[in-house]
């Protein structure tokens, strides 16, 4: 069953180098609070299999001024789809 | 009028701010700038400086209201207000993050590590937040 990480914390934190050593093909990664500026240089993302889907929290983006520059492999979403993310997922893991 | 007054002379101390952290996540970036916006008034000698995630406080067209949040690019536009003029950005951390001067805040100069190592060494003190 596959579960959707969570991540909340600026690149700096290392916290995606933590959650990758451990996911799995069918997962799914939500960056929302702090943890959006990830979608402006995923430098690793040629680690993270094409079947992770990956996510960013909207709002999130917009506050911070990085939704213009977001990368095309990351969908931006609202907290209703987040909810509904959290649904679909067996389980949620959060990486803070 | 009364002669017994208070004459000692205020010292200016040279202080150094250095702003490490993204905005919104935590408070971080709004203590430090309050500090120093605090230290202008009474007219201390201020450098402030963004490095390394701090350089995220400085994109433009950021929008706090979107996370029911004062915005933090606005507050920081008001530093030359309060006679804050030396506002410097670390080049490298823009490197390392994908930003590019062009998407900053006007007014901030962009320094190397060594000068930022001079300002941390001229300074009186050193605030790192």
């Amino acid at each position: 069953m596959s579960c959707l990480h969570t991540i909340n914390r600026s690149p700096d934190s290392k916290l995606l180098e933590s959650c990758l050593k451990v996911i799995n093909a069918d997962d799914a990664i939500l960056f929302l609070e702090d943890g959006v500026y990830h979608c402006i240089l995923l430098t690793n993302l040629p680690t993270i299999a094409e079947t992770v889907k990956l996510y960013g929290l909207r709002e999130d983006m917009l506050a911070r001024a990085t939704l213009s520059k977001t990368l095309d492999r990351v969908e931006a979403i609202d907290t209703a789809r987040f909810v509904g993310l959290c649904c679909e997922h067996e389980k949620v893991v959060s990486w803070f | 009028m009364a002669e017994n007054t208070n004459t000692t002379k205020p010292t200016k101390s040279r202080i150094t701010f250095i702003s490490r952290s993204a905005p919104y996540g935590s408070n971080r970036a709004n203590l430090c700038l309050d500090m120093a916006l605090a230290c202008a008034v009474f007219e201390q000698d201020v450098n402030y400086v963004f490095l390394d995630d701090g350089i995220y406080q400085l994109l433009k067209g950021q929008d706090g209201a979107a996370i029911q949040n004062k915005t933090l690019g606005n507050a920081l536009e008001t530093l030359a207000l309060y006679s804050i003029e030396n506002v410097y950005a670390d080049q490298q951390s823009l490197q390392e993050r994908g930003i590019d001067a062009a998407e900053l805040l006007p007014s901030i100069q962009l320094i190397e590590n060594n000068v930022l190592s001079r300002l941390i060494k001229s300074a009186d003190l050193v605030f790192n937040l």
